[in-house]
């Protein structure tokens, strides 16, 4: 064996290990996650009071989670002027939201803005953070450490965690390791009590379980910060430490079984193997990492010399899903622990079992390409993977989970896992989702429009009836009358004998006496005239008693309906007053409307294929992606089905050179070694011209 | 020879599935590519020298996640746009009347459900999924309902139901009498735990 050359590929293997862990410390700092948390408090704590309810409104749609209902509402409140109350913290939700999206850019600029405007601390920090987050995702390292060093220390307590975390990728980024390692120890130090953000950036997840998540990947990355240091000592015990901590949950064993992993295979580079085997046989058999696991399982029992103990995670290996790189490199090393016991004839069979399935499973991977050159993955993959919440809403939470059901769809896992790809289909769901969006818009504009045509309508056909009934009400009549009255009154008051203000019995009373008056005023003879005087008189006299007694209190009454009368009068004029101005508002109205809706109408209809065309090309990226990682499994299986010829070549020269051999027989091994060698070369030939054609779109 | 083989493709699968492995994650953080030249500069031509334009070497065309991020950030304000011009259509402010629903610590109510009457018509009904009540429980505000009413005096009447203390079916109703001026008129129905009386309390806010 080539030691030498060997170690330079165990160092090579530990540097991606390495590079792999350090990007585990950002499984807590994905900012479109952490924006949720920072709009809005963690699923345990009290919600906090509601001043604006419309903000309320624009959370109630964020929890559910539904963000691009509660960004759009929002944004609308905001427009309306609804949630002054709550004017920074609905624009850190907003920045938040639009970060979801990828929105990076239009993101900076808003937590730019808070900024600059003289938030409170609390928001400041926040923005900070998020600008932090923004230039760190943006490969703007500097900017970024620039922005936390801004903080001011208002940031809530578990969101101070996360900052470190940053803090920490950021100088693992720049090679500061040490610095990284002091400032995880913070984190470390911590019981996760205090991390409740990381359970509410999976949904799914319990609380108490992305509490003890949070530590673990902290110890986890500064165990990796620290042998980066050169501490090998101290970052081996973290990991080892880690590695041998009970685990009660999915995400802490898998955490763990990396953790494993990875301290094997730097035993391995550090020539340990009977270590490397202690830490690789912690690993579960049936994780994600236990192919992994099981390939170095068998290399450290090779490098102890012991093929027959390599055989057996070999052989379970070798017959699992082919889809799995590990277990095609089993296929081939299973027959070379063979030949290194001196079973010939089973290491030839291997090897030549091997190759028929490198064969299957190339075919295979050209059907996948194909198949998603053609636009079936994103389809399935759509049909598959619908978002979450009944809106099925562009969504943070939402991950790629089931594969599509597609020939060979094994192939497609890795190509899945892979966060590039993930992202750029995000981006092709969030551009479908637009384009039935504002197709449900185009059909509803329609609507509005033909609405707004429908009021014009009723409004012109009802303006002449009701002016025609208001001139019925006879207005000018109407006052002139009740000035009339209103003199009446005021003659009958400055009268002062009730006259003017008797009823109708007083008044035929009256006019009674007023006839008995005259009568009496005509010379007659008749005596019994004469003796009616005197009850003339009293009557008279009662009637004036009667009218001075009620006076007051008729005046009191005729001033009070005049004064219904007035008011009467006065709403009756404001509704006229209103009708006049409603004739003058009420077209203008329209008309406002009729012109946003027809500005809005072009924009709406420039949107709609630009969607569809960034979609498509969205499309093609994402299938580029995709073939690119199936390519390069094609390439990683044309080296393997080389090598496997070379071994089966070598075989056969051994059984050449074998003394008992025939004539014959050596003609044939000869020709067989000659194909393989063929094979083999054209093979390497083809691989590069492969690599080139699968990368292009 | 073979040994060497061997072992090089091994450390090539291993450092293949490691990277697949952690991928997901790796890539969550790559440095993105610095956002190049907007899309719109791309259509931006002199008008005064079209030759010159034209023999010039083309503007770089945006990256696509810029123009991605472009169209997104489109639709987002023209939804926005039609929103507000949605509401101002359907619900003028000076008719406009808008119910919401929220809910204190609702340890003591486990809502299902919540109908609504306006003027003695029955203008919701709502039943609530575990996501919804959820996010009342966080402190979202719901707008059951939106509409429009003339000015004067109205009546609204609002049963909840769900589940009470002791795992008991509870029905509760409250009502409030409301003058709508030419404001818009904003309610809140507000479900709250009574410690004192180990019962969950209706209450009704009148915001403005």
């Amino acid at each position: 064996m080539n030691a030498r050359r060997i170690t330079s590929s165990l160092l090579r293997h530990l540097a991606v290990a390495v590079a792999c862990a350090c990007a585990l410390a950002t499984f807590g700092t994905d900012a479109a996650p952490l924006a949720a948390t920072l709009a809005a408090p963690p699923a345990d704590a009290p919600p906090s009071p509601v001043k604006d309810p419309h903000y309320g409104d624009a959370l109630f749609h964020f929890y559910q989670p539904h963000y691009f209902t509660a960004l759009t509402t929002l944004m609308a409140s905001q427009q309306l002027g609804r949630v002054a109350q709550h004017a920074d913290e609905a624009e850190v939700l907003r920045g938040g939201l639009l970060l979801s999206y990828g929105m990076h850019v239009e993101a900076g600029q808003l937590f730019t803005q808070l900024i600059d405007k003289g938030a409170p601390p609390s928001v400041r920090d926040r923005a900070w953070y998020f600008l932090a987050k923004i230039r760190y995702q943006r490969g703007l390292p500097a900017e970024a450490l620039a922005a936390l060093a801004r903080i001011e220390g208002s940031l809530p307590a578990e969101l101070d965690d996360d900052r470190h975390l940053l803090h920490a990728n950021l100088l693992m980024g720049g090679g500061d390791y040490a610095a990284a390692a002091a400032v995880l120890g913070t984190v470390a130090k911590k019981q996760p009590e205090s991390r409740a953000w990381f359970m509410s950036d999976r949904k799914s997840r319990d609380a108490n379980e992305a509490k003890a998540a949070a530590g673990q990947y902290a110890r986890f990355n500064l165990g990796v910060a620290l042998i980066k240091t050169g501490d090998l000592t101290g970052g081996t015990a973290m990991l080892d430490e880690l590695g041998r901590a009970p685990a009660a949950f999915e995400e802490a064993r898998s955490l763990r079984d990396r953790a494993n992993v990875a301290l094997g295979f730097a035993a391995l580079q550090a020539n340990k193997p009977e270590q490397a085997r202690t830490y690789l046989e912690r690993v579960r058999l049936n994780g994600a990492q236990s192919n992994k696991a099981l390939l170095g399982f068998g290399w450290a029992a090779a490098s102890m010399k012991n093929a027959r103990l390599a055989l057996v995670p070999w052989t379970e290996l070798a017959g699992r899903d082919a889809s799995d790189a590990a277990v095609l490199e089993a296929r081939i090393a299973l027959p070379y622990a063979y030949a290194e016991l001196g079973a010939q004839a089973q290491s030839l069979a291997g090897y030549n079992g091997a190759i028929g399935d490198f064969e299957r499973e190339n075919a295979g991977l050209d059907e996948s390409i194909q198949s998603i050159r053609s636009g079936k993955l994103m389809n399935a993959l759509l049909a598959r993977n619908p978002g979450e919440g009944a809106g099925e809403e562009m969504g943070w939470f939402w991950t790629l989970r089931a594969l599509p059901e597609m020939p060979h769809a094994g192939h497609l896992a890795q190509v899945l896992a892979k966060n590039e790809f993930q992202e750029a289909f995000k981006n092709f769901r969030d551009l479908r989702f637009m384009t039935g969006n504002l197709q449900q818009w185009a059909d509803n504009l329609g609507v509005f429009s033909d609405m707004l045509d429908a009021r014009r309508k009723a409004y012109t056909e009802r303006l002449p009836q009701v002016l025609a009934r208001a001139r019925e009400t006879g207005m000018a009549a109407a006052g002139e009358r009740s000035a009339a009255i209103t003199k009446e009154v005021a003659e009958a008051e400055q009268a002062g004998d009730g006259v003017a203000l008797a009823d109708a019995k007083q008044r035929d009373l009256i006019e009674r006496l007023n006839g008995l008056r005259a009568a009496q005023a005509q010379p007659t003879p008749d005596p019994e005239v004469a003796a009616m005087s005197e009850r003339m008189r009293r009557v008279a006299g009662a009637l004036t008693w009667q009218l001075a007694q009620e006076f007051p209190a008729k005046v009191w009454e005729a001033k009070k309906a005049l004064g219904s009368i007035d008011t009467q009068l006065a709403q009756a004029k404001a509704h006229e007053a209103a009708l006049a101005q409603a004739q003058v508002d009420e077209p203008a109205r329209f008309e406002r409307f009729a012109k946003r809706i027809a500005e809005l109408k072009p924009r709406l209809q420039a949107l709609m294929p630009r969607v569809t065309a960034l979609s498509g090309e969205q499309q093609q990226a994402a299938q580029g992606i995709a073939v690119a990682e199936l390519a390069s499994q094609k390439n990683r299986l044309a080296v393997y089905t080389t090598q496997a010829r070379f071994a089966v070549a070598q075989l056969v020269d051994r059984a050449v050179t074998a003394p008992a051999q025939t004539a014959p027989q050596a003609q044939a091994h000869a020709q067989a070694h000659a194909q393989a060698q063929t094979q083999a070369h054209a093979q390497a030939q083809t691989q590069a011209q492969e690599a080139d054609r699968a990368r292009k779109p | 020879m073979f040994k060497h083989n061997a072992l090089t493709s091994l450390f090539f699968a291993v450092a293949m599935s490691m990277h697949v492995a952690h991928a997901a994650d790796a890539a969550a953080v790559a440095p993105a590519a610095p956002a190049s030249t907007p899309a719109t500069a791309v259509a931006i031509a002199p008008p005064a020298a079209p030759s010159t334009a034209a023999s010039a070497p083309a503007a770089p065309l945006a990256s696509l996640d810029t123009r991605i991020q472009d169209v997104k950030g489109d639709v987002i304000r023209l939804n926005r746009d039609l929103l507000v011009l949605e509401e101002e259509l359907l619900f003028p402010a000076n008719t406009q009347v808008a119910l919401f629903v929220s809910m204190d610590v609702g340890k003591m109510f486990s809502l299902d459900s919540v109908q609504i009457k306006l003027d003695d018509k029955p203008v919701t009904n709502y039943l609530y999924t575990p996501a919804e009540v959820s996010a009342l429980h966080r402190g979202g505000v719901q707008r059951v309902f939106v509409g429009n009413l003339k000015s004067g005096e109205h009546t609204i009447v609002a049963f909840f139901t769900g589940g009470g203390p002791h795992e008991r079916d509870y029905k509760r109703g409250t009502t409030i009498k409301f003058d709508k001026g030419v404001e818009p008129k904003y309610i809140e129905l507000q479900i709250k735990d009574s410690m004192a009386k180990l019962q969950p309390e209706f209450d009704v806010k009148v915001w403005q």
